[in-house]
């Protein structure tokens, strides 16, 4: 076979698996931007005739997206900041300091974690938070979140903090630098790069987490974004357009950050799955 | 620096917390796992042991195996199914010039999506009135098919709408794989007079063998822990046609209170992922011996 004709045939199979992809992508955008239930059961496919941009406003209003929105947000970023923070300055101290019987035995410890699927321990966990009194509160997803994410990130970090250097170390000690500076000041800087690739790991993870937001939640001002809306859809099932113009905001800065990061996210969320 | 490193006491304040946390949400929760699954227990009055009686309850209750059943058939599909169309994309974005970039990211681009969302996306999709599939069926004259709602659809629904979630994941891993393979082997086999088919399957597919292997085991695991998109498209109706091991395990526990049984049956979907990973295990390094020969 000629080398156009093979190439424009593996593009046209491409094409269609990424049509396959976007359609129902381009499918929500259009129907949030209709006006009745009996537009999109007349013309799913079509365009709006008459772009409906009052259901963004009705819909930022009634599914309280901005409340989900920022109870993701900070939810997501402060448990990642907190679990690549307390991962990093474990691996260093069980990479770098001396204590070579403590660490191995707490390595080892650590790494079980991740051969527990996630789901195996979700009961214990909810009678946890329970007896906790941290049931319909945040806290009842920011420690899980911080804790599950520990394994991994500490598998991942420890990697890099093992190959550092010895002689920035010894530099460092010789211009007066205790642990806690060596630690801050030449540890964390050098292995800056694979930190951000873990905080987006674990960033995501938190930002899609569904189950435990789910059972641990009930209240709705501190529900989640994943949560808050499916319970959107449970509520206005029968308006189409509004629930797909929820959907459209929810998933919008996710997409406009991935235009941004893409090559960032990608290594990121992939790094996590051949080294684990 | 001998006395800079070993101070015990910063070494437990950069350690503990972790492994308090890690104790607390991972090693307390399997301890207490195993307890309540030998427990009768409705999550009020004090557990009542029960010694092997919820395993025995497991082995006989039919909705959970049809769970265990499902599960199968989730793993089945992505090692059968989407593993030959991940490797055929990888491969097709690996011989392409123009557009790389852009096929990767847009493949990419479903698993940034949360699974709740795409739940939600994909139950529209297949909506009896307004979904892609009916209408697609509507012009060839085919009566709508009430794909959440039949029994013989169901599962096969949440199937697809798992697949377009996560198969890009896949593809950018073996594209990755595919793309690190040094490019004179390729020229060498080219100029030799070997066919780009005959290419793809005699030389870069022994080669990916790794990575395939590692997508395989991650696909079990996967398939093992899937829960969200079928709570959220179906809750594991009609009739428990797709229920999956840990839907049925958390609706046992939480909706009807039965933390006991609940807990034992998470003790044995953990068996279970255990066991499938050995069996994994068992067979694949058979099959590198056999490659050796």
């Amino acid at each position: 076979m000629p080398k156009a004709v093979s190439r424009s045939l593996s593009h046209a199979v491409l094409m269609l698996y990424v049509a396959f992809i976007l359609f129902p992508i381009v499918f929500v955008v259009f129907s949030s931007l209709k006006e009745t239930n009996a537009d999109i059961v007349a013309h799913p496919f079509g365009l709006p005739v008459q772009l409906a941009f009052d259901n963004y406003a009705e819909a930022w209003k009634k599914a309280k997206i901005n409340v989900y929105f920022f109870n993701s947000a900070y939810l997501s970023v402060t448990a990642a900041v907190s679990a690549v923070l307390l991962a990093a300055a474990t691996s260093y101290a069980l990479a770098r300091m001396r204590f070579a019987r403590a660490s191995r035995w707490l390595y080892q410890t650590i790494l079980i974690g991740m051969l527990i699927p996630g789901n195996v321990l979700f009961i214990s966990q909810f009678i946890l938070i329970h007896k906790l009194g941290m049931y319909d509160t945040h806290w009842s997803l920011y420690l899980p979140y911080t804790a599950g994410a520990l394994p991994l990130s500490v598998l991942l970090i420890a990697a890099f903090m093992q190959s550092l250097p010895k002689e920035m170390e010894e530099a460092g000690i010789v211009d007066g630098l205790g642990a806690f500076g060596l630690f801050w000041r030449i540890a964390l800087p050098l292995t800056l790069p694979s930190l951000v690739t873990v905080f987006i790991l674990n960033l995501m993870g938190n930002w899609n987490e569904y189950l435990l937001a789910n059972f641990f939640i009930s209240k709705d001002a501190l529900k989640t974004l994943p949560t808050g809306m499916v319970g959107f859809r449970d509520a206005f099932q029968t308006n189409y357009p509004l629930v797909f113009t929820g959907v459209v905001i929810s998933i919008a800065p996710i997409l406009v950050l991935y235009a941004f990061l893409q090559r960032t996210i990608i290594e990121g969320l992939t790094a996590g799955s051949l080294k684990g | 620096m001998n006395h800079t490193l070993r101070n015990p006491a910063v070494y437990l304040l950069f350690v503990l917390p972790t492994f308090a946390l890690y104790a607390l949400f991972f090693l307390y929760p399997v301890v207490t796992s195993v307890y309540y699954g030998f427990t009768d227990w409705n999550g009020l009055e004090s557990p009542r042991f029960v010694g092997l009686g919820n395993f025995a309850s497991a082995f006989r209750d039919g909705l959970f195996w049809v769970s265990v059943k499902n599960n199968l058939i989730f793993i089945l599909f992505s090692v059968f199914v989407q593993i030959p169309l991940i490797v055929l994309f990888a491969l097709l974005i690996s011989r392409v010039k123009r557009l790389k970039g852009f096929y990767k990211t847009t493949v990419f681009m479903p698993s940034i999506l949360s699974t709740s969302i795409i739940g939600i996306l994909w139950g529209f999709m297949y909506h009896p009135s307004i979904g892609l599939f009916n209408h697609l069926l509507g012009f060839f004259g085919i009566e709508p098919i009430y794909w959440l709602a039949d029994t013989r659809w169901a599962l096969l629904s949440i199937l697809i709408a798992n697949a377009w979630q996560w198969m890009g994941f896949y593809i950018v891993l073996v594209l990755a794989a595919i793309l690190s393979i040094p490019k004179e082997i390729d020229e060498a086999a080219e100029i030799d007079g070997a066919s780009g088919l005959k290419r793809a399957v005699r030389m870069t597919l022994p080669l990916i063998r790794p990575v395939v292997s590692v997508i395989v085991m991650l696909s079990i695991a996967g398939a093992m822990r899937v829960v969200d998109i079928v709570l959220v498209m179906t809750g594991g109706g009609p009739a428990g046609a797709t229920e999956v091991m840990a839907s049925y395990m958390v609706n046992k526990a939480i909706k009807y209170g039965e933390y006991g049984y609940g807990t034992a049956l998470s003790l044995l979907i953990f068996a279970i992922a255990l066991a499938l990973t050995a069996l994994y295990q068992i067979a694949f390094v058979r099959n590198q011996e056999r490659i050796e020969f």
